[in-house]
């Protein structure tokens, strides 16, 4: 009888359960030139360079954030995402509407809303016209509102998504669905699978680094940034601005960094006599590991300050040094993409103007998210470019759905401040850098923002756009759980060729 | 015996290459094929899995041609013909077309060829009359033909006899498997190794120090086998053991989405520890779980223990609808009872058939509409709810049904008793419609503004005279009018409503005596109203019901006014299941790829064909699927279950893919063992878990030392053959518990609301909750990990860090990680500084005056043995470093130099490699 069918499939299954290991590393990742690569760039370091006695390299094969090379060459190395968590209108940004505003103060047409189902609207809502003023900007002649000046003067360097879709009309889901392809927790984000796929190019810092503004986190959670069914290495770690930036990093009292060497020293040591005795190649990586908690602890309150930035930077980002803001974790966003992070993604919440009270109304709360953000936006897409980075960094700027053209109306009753309801049917995302389009428009809604009309894009196919910037084919970029293939944008997602430069 | 053998013959003689046709051999004897003939699941399917499935299987049927079974394999293609004839490779199209030299007719399309060995192995199946097998998973599990009747003493938790030659029967196996591949099993593990593998894998901590004095004495009283049976029955145990059920069943201590509200269902976390400690049978675990709620009179533990399910996250966010968070929760349940309980990936099957296994897109709903009739439909409160009354209150409930029972009727007792326990069965507000001046107020209650109305469908009042309301009325002036059938049909009720001041609280409405199911409309009105967008009543809940019974006795009243009061009381309370009552019965249909706004055909319970039929049964569905799941006839109950607690112990399963037995996972490396012990186990052991664990405790594979050889990181890297003991990193679980208990700070205390130990403040930062962080007090502080608060949008980090799954959905297996991150946690956590602190005290106080001493003293209470000397003398040397350099540059005056060294020691010893693995 033939033995082959049962030794391939049981190649394959060990191949596959292999990778859902970190194990795999140890094998695969021994002679990369990633690997290779790192051990020189980090001959500088400073005493961890040493080589155990068993002839294992301490700072070794085994790191799963080894860098790796992609299906493709990358037109991005890294990504820096802005969501505006509680998705801004874009009415009063990006989607100009001259007829809404004409229309504004008449009933809705049952015929839009017909078949409709909204979060908060009841019965026949009035249209809504843009509550500010646009003009043309940039040599693309660009409709602009006047709520966000600074952008005015970068928006050169973007292309817009004007006919972006969602099916999820609530927060938490629409986030969810937005990082990690699926309106149901669980799944890895996208900054997940892309460290998964690329590693990190920097070896004293995380992967994929979160920061966080506004005061509370996205209403979809941690999960947004976790490792779903990816190994925990690749989730999202949230640097804080207040006490240690990664939780933990500081060394208790009286034990000084000279003191934790000490002790890292004597704990790696043991290890290897264990390793001698068991030889687990687990505890190789665990000596690796604790050598790199030690570099930690030195380059990421390193890179966390922004104390030392000249005063022009701290001028052009509009950044406070000690406060937490959306400006500061912008400048910190740029110091870690020049660092070789790969994934690093802004939350800034308080954009839900629902107009149920001041915060979040359009004419005030909304108005002082943009005073927060604009500048530091602009100033990010600036600095990258004078740095020689903007062209290796992808900056996504979106939210989790869009506003609709009527005015909110919650639970049937007229409201006091001035507010939109969700609106998942279109919204307006942007990117820039990384490969995309300069000065660039794509897809249209109709003439009140409803829909979109031409240029129709999923959320899938922003995805599978940014995937493709940093050297995916998101079909092929799969992780094979629970006897299936996954990915992140699941069974669907286009690559937005348009907007690619 | 002979196969076995001959085995073991060739084996001698194999090469490291020969790993796969070994196990291939192993399969096939197992499966029993001939030489010649073809084996569909072994040989056949993996084929077929590998090159045709994508296009031709369960959800693409190119050319109209499937090979997901037989009766689709041979029906007539596009071609209108059958692309397989059985018997007759020759005419075959299938076959035909894998030669065929044209590019577009050659299959597999736009791929490389098959290879010979394919074609002639596909070939002659087809030839020998192309069988279809079912796979290994679905097959029943057979008594094994390996007992003879010994009896044995093994213990105090007696063990059946035969036990013996199953315990040689499993190592024969696992040996006949490593002579294959030129391996052999390693010694057993020296005494005090074993001694702590043990202790770690039955009750998550390192051994009690009397246990380590005793059982490493050289005149030990114990038997290995009675140290198992100490530990088994320590309470201990059930707290470890919990944490494995606890990721199936997605346990949390909040809702989960947006605001992630606290919930209370810690009670079912009680539960489940105290099962594992109680050694429940599982198939009662199951059933309780499952369907608690539906068993004959259900105690309060069975109540709460269907908690299982309701587990599911939550949406309280605004504007959500609460029908789809309804629908995701029952698909969660689905996906969760197929998945954690029978190992079977369900959940692709929502939206289309299964693309591998045998599960058409219709046995999801069938599935669904088992779990489909429950009353919670991610209401703000979370209902339904079961309340904890306290021993003054039950003594209330029992006087009142006492009475009831005296007045009225046993039957009329028990309901009052059910509902004061879960105010339920209710019709949510939210269930109304036909809305006028009125809303579902942030989608969770009906809110009624000047003239409002609304309409409850359907509310049958044969013999109602009375509806119960939970309302909320901000301002004074308001009435309630009720109608039946319309707002111009007769009223049964008018009331004055109090001004509340914001506050819920249960009015007793009398209406008129109408009988049937009536559609009911209620309008508020206020005169007092200058604002006709005035909020002025905000509903809950509705009950309709008869008068309190007795009214013509003299207690009446006292009795009437102890049921409000037992109605109104807010005491602790739990999550439970209760079935819709007929008038609330929901149908369920199945959804078009998946999308619950897209129903299509409507559907019956039932279980999928592949499977052992579902027994006729006069009960409620949900129990009938509960029962039939841990029928013996199931054949994927008891493998899951095995191969978990396998999993648990080794490292990894028999089946390594513990969340998937199907085609898709991976083959088991022993499958007789498993099917073996989940035999035994379903009926020597009556699904006793504390017995399975035993037995395979006492195999001579699980006492293996976990040393590692060239030789067998070579020819078995990952341990599947099992050639050494177990050696795996801690869980998040026993690491924080591990350095409370050798530091002596870890608090017995058992059960209990959960406790949230420190953690650096602001990490908690979720959007419209102002709940926080309380740091637990005293003992709480050191509790053991499973007590503490899980949060899902913020899991406790060193918890989380040390990959505890987020308990968003069922988790079948966690993957162990290797981060820098852990190194920080168990560095800098302050838990584990204090730790190393009181360790370091008691190794001055308990280890003697010499530091040698001291460090082995520290070492022993984790490891349960000594330190080698080399390592000892590594410790004392950063003793001594951290001496003089915390001398020479801290003035501190009350950490002396000496106590900062010793602490470093104790901390690098809980961070020792050895300490972190079992």
């Amino acid at each position: 009888m033939s033995t082959d069918p049962l030794k391939l499939l049981n190649e394959l299954s060990l191949h596959r359960l292999s990778l859902s290991t970190r194990r795999n590393f140890l094998k695969t990742c021994g002679l990369s030139l990633g690997a290779m690569a790192l051990t020189s760039m980090l001959s500088g370091c400073d005493n961890s360079n040493k080589t155990v006695s068993s002839g294992i390299d301490a700072r070794d094969i085994t790191n799963p954030l080894t860098p790796k090379a992609p299906h493709f060459a990358a037109k991005a190395k890294s990504v820096i995402y802005l969501h505006m968590a509680g998705a801004p209108s874009q009415f009063e940004l990006f989607d100009y509407k001259p007829l809404l505003t004409k229309l504004h103060g008449q009933p809705c047409p049952p015929s839009l809303l017909q078949g409709k189902k909204f979060a908060f609207i009841r019965g026949t809502p009035l249209m809504l016209g843009a509550q500010s003023q646009f003009d043309r900007y940039g040599q693309s002649g660009t409709w602009l509102s006047d709520r966000i000046p600074y952008f005015t003067q970068v928006v050169d360097e973007v292309s817009f998504l004007r006919a972006v879709h969602t099916d999820q009309f609530n927060h938490a889901p629409a986030q969810l669905l937005m990082h990690t392809g699926s309106a149901q927790p669980g799944r890895p984000s996208i900054g997940s699978w892309a460290t998964y796929g690329l590693g990190s190019e920097n070896y004293n810092l995380p992967g994929f680094v979160v920061l966080t503004s506004g005061g509370v986190q996205p209403d979809a959670g941690k999960q947004i940034w976790g490792s779903g069914f990816l190994p925990s290495v690749y989730q999202g770690v949230q640097c804080r601005s207040k006490g240690d930036p990664v939780l933990y990093l500081s060394n208790p009292e009286g034990i000084t960094r000279n003191i934790r060497r000490q002790a890292i020293n004597a704990i790696n040591e043991v290890n290897e006599l264990t390793f001698e005795e068991f030889g687990d190649n687990e505890t190789v990586s665990r000596i690796g590991q604790y050598e790199m908690a030690f570099r930690m602890q030195m380059s990421v309150p390193e890179v966390m300050n922004i104390k030392d930035e000249p005063d022009y930077i701290h001028e052009m980002y509009g950044t406070q040094v000690g406060k937490e803001s959306f400006a500061n974790n912008a400048l910190l966003a740029r110091k870690l993409v020049e660092k070789g992070v790969r994934f690093v993604q802004l939350f800034d919440w308080g954009w839900d103007s629902h107009g149920v009270d001041k915060f979040s109304a359009l004419e005030v709360g909304m108005i002082n998210k943009c005073r927060e953000t604009d500048r530091a936006i602009a100033a990010l897409l600036m600095d990258l470019k004078q740095r020689g980075l903007l062209e290796e960094t992808l900056v996504v700027w979106g939210g989790e759905f869009g506003r609709t053209p009527m005015q909110e109306n919650r639970n049937g009753v007229s409201q006091q401040y001035t507010g939109r309801d969700h609106h998942p049917d279109a919204f307006t995302m942007w990117m820039a850098g990384g490969g995309i389009k300069k000065g660039f428009s794509h897809g249209t809604t109709d003439e009140i923002g409803y829909e979109g009309i031409s240029g129709k894009q999923s959320v899938y196919d922003i995805q599978a756009t940014i995937l493709n910037q940093l050297g995916f084919d998101h079909e092929a970029f799969t992780y094979n759980f629970q006897g299936r293939d996954f990915r992140l944008t699941d069974v669907q997602g286009t690559v937005i060729k348009d907007i690619i430069a | 015996m002979t196969q076995i053998e001959s085995q073991v013959c060739t084996a001698n003689a194999a090469q490291k290459y020969r790993t796969h046709l070994s196990l291939l051999l192993v399969v096939c004897i197992v499966l029993g094929c001939q030489e010649n003939e073809v084996d569909y699941n072994t040989q056949i399917k993996p084929i077929l899995n590998k090159h045709c499935i994508s296009c031709h299987g369960g959800v693409k049927k190119k050319h109209n041609f499937s090979l997901m079974t037989r009766a689709l394999a041979l029906s007539d293609t596009d071609s209108e013909a059958p692309a397989i004839i059985p018997g007759d490779a020759r005419h075959s199209p299938f076959i035909e077309r894998l030669h065929s030299s044209d590019p577009e007719e050659r299959m597999p399309l736009d791929a490389p060829p098959l290879s010979e060995e394919d074609i002639q192995l596909l070939t002659r199946w087809i030839d020998q009359g192309a069988q279809w097998g079912l796979h290994w998973a679905y097959q029943p599990l057979e008594p094994p033909s390996t007992s003879s009747p010994e009896p044995d003493a093994l213990g105090l938790i007696a063990l059946p006899t035969h036990t013996t030659p199953a315990l040689a029967f499993i190592d024969q196996e696992i040996r006949s498997q490593l002579h294959s591949i030129g391996l052999d099993m390693n010694p057993r593990a020296e005494k005090g190794a074993l001694l702590r593998r043990l202790s770690m894998d039955i009750i998550g901590l390192p051994p009690p120090t009397y246990l380590q004095e005793q059982y490493l004495r050289d005149d030990n009283p114990w038997t290995y086998a009675q140290l198992v049976d100490t530990l088994l029955a320590m309470p201990q145990y059930g707290e470890k053991w919990s944490s494995m059920w606890l990721d199936i069943a997605r346990y949390a201590d909040s809702k989960g989405f947006e605001k992630d509200q606290n919930r209370s269902i810690w009670t079912y976390r009680d539960y489940v520890i105290k099962s594992f400690n109680e050694d429940k049978p599982y198939d009662d675990f199951i059933i309780e779980q499952l369907a608690g709620d539906l068993l004959e009179d259900p105690s309060d533990e069975q109540m709460i223990a269907t908690g299982f399910h309701r587990n599911t996250p939550t949406n309280d966010e605004g504007g959500s609808d609460n029908e789809e968070y309804r629908v995701r929760a029952i698909v969660d349940r689905v996906g969760t009872t197929w998945e954690g309980l029978m190992g079977t990936t369900m959940a692709c099957v929502q939206c289309h058939g299964h693309p591998y296994d045998p599960f058409p897109h219709k046995d999801f709903y069938r599935s669904f509409a088992f779990l489909n009739n429950t009353r919670d439909a991610d209401t703000g409160e979370d209902y339904p709810r079961f309340k904890l009354f306290d021993s003054l209150q039950i003594n209330e409930l029992n006087a009142i049904k006492q009475w009831i029972h005296k007045v009225s009727s046993a039957q009329r007792a028990k309901e009052i008793a059910s509902f004061l326990k879960t105010t339920q069965p209710v019709i949510y507000s939210i269930e109304t419609d036909a809305l006028i001046n009125a809303d579902h107020y942030d989608t969770k209650y009906l809110g009624l503004r000047k003239d409002g109305s609304a309409r409850i469908k359907g509310m049958d009042l044969t013999g109602k005279n009375r509806i119960l309301t939970r309302l909320l009325t901000p301002r004074s002036g308001g009435v309630l009018n009720i109608y039946a059938d319309s707002l111009n049909g007769l009223r049964i009720a008018r009331v004055q409503l109090k001004n509340s001041n914001w506050t819920f609280w249960i009015e007793e409405i009398p209406i008129k005596e109408i009988s049937g199911v009536r559609d009911i409309y209620l309008q508020y009105q206020n005169n007092t109203f200058n604002n006709k967008n005035y909020q002025g009543a905000l509903f809950d809940w509705f009950y309709p019901t008869e008068s309190f019974p007795g009214r013509e006795h003299p207690e009446h009243n006292k009795y009437k006014n102890l049921f409000y009061k037992l109605l109104e009381s807010e005491p602790d309370h739990t999550l439970v299941m209760i079935e819709n009552p007929p008038d609330r019965h929901r149908m369920t249909h199945v959804f078009h790829r998946g999308n619950w706004l897209s129903k299509t055909e409507e559907v019956q319970p039932g279980v999928p064909s592949v499977l052992p039929p579902l027994s006729p049964s006069e009960e409620k569905p949900r129990l009938a699927f509960a029962r039939w799941i841990v029928s013996k006839s199931n054949p994927l109950t008891a493998r899951t279950l095995v191969n978990r607690i396998w999993e648990q112990l080794f490292g990894q399963g028999i089946v390594i893919t513990t969340e998937d037995l199907g085609s898709q996972g991976a083959l088991p490396t022993h499958p007789q063992v498993l099917d073996l012990l989940s035999y035994r186990w379903m009926h020597q052991y009556h699904w006793s878990i504390k017995q399975l664990i035993k037995t395979i405790v006492l195999t001579e594979t699980y006492q293996q030392s976990a040393k590692n050889t060239r030789l067998k990181k070579e020819r078995d890297p990952y341990n599947q053959y099992l050639s050494r003991g177990p050696r795996i990193r801690l869980s998040a679980e026993q690491i924080r518990d591990q350095a409370l208990a050798i530091s002596g700070l870890l608090s017995e205390k058992m059960y209990g609301p959960p406790v949230m130990p420190f953690q650096p403040p602001g990490l908690w930062q979720t959007p419209y909750n102002s709940q926080d962080w309380q740091e637990s007090e005293g003992e709480d502080q050191y509790r053991r990990a499973v007590y503490t608060m899980v949060k899902r949008s913020s899991i406790y980090p060193q918890l989380e860090t040390f990959d505890m799954s987020q308990r968003q959905v069922c988790v079948a297996r966690r993957i162990r990680t290797n981060t820098p991150l852990q190194a920080l946690i168990t560095l800098n956590d302050p838990v584990f500084v204090e730790a190393s602190r009181c360790l370091a005290q008691r190794m001055t106080q308990e280890g003697g005056d010499i530091l040698a001493d001291q460090i082995n003293y520290a070492y022993k209470l984790g490891m349960g043995h000594p330190i080698d000397e080399r390592k000892n003398q590594l410790l004392q040397n950063l003793y001594h470093k951290v001496y003089q350099e915390y001398a020479s540059t801290s003035s501190d005056t009350i950490i002396t130099p000496g106590a900062m060294a010793l602490q470093t020691v104790a901390n690098a010893i809980l961070n020792l490699d050895e300490l972190l693995n079992k």
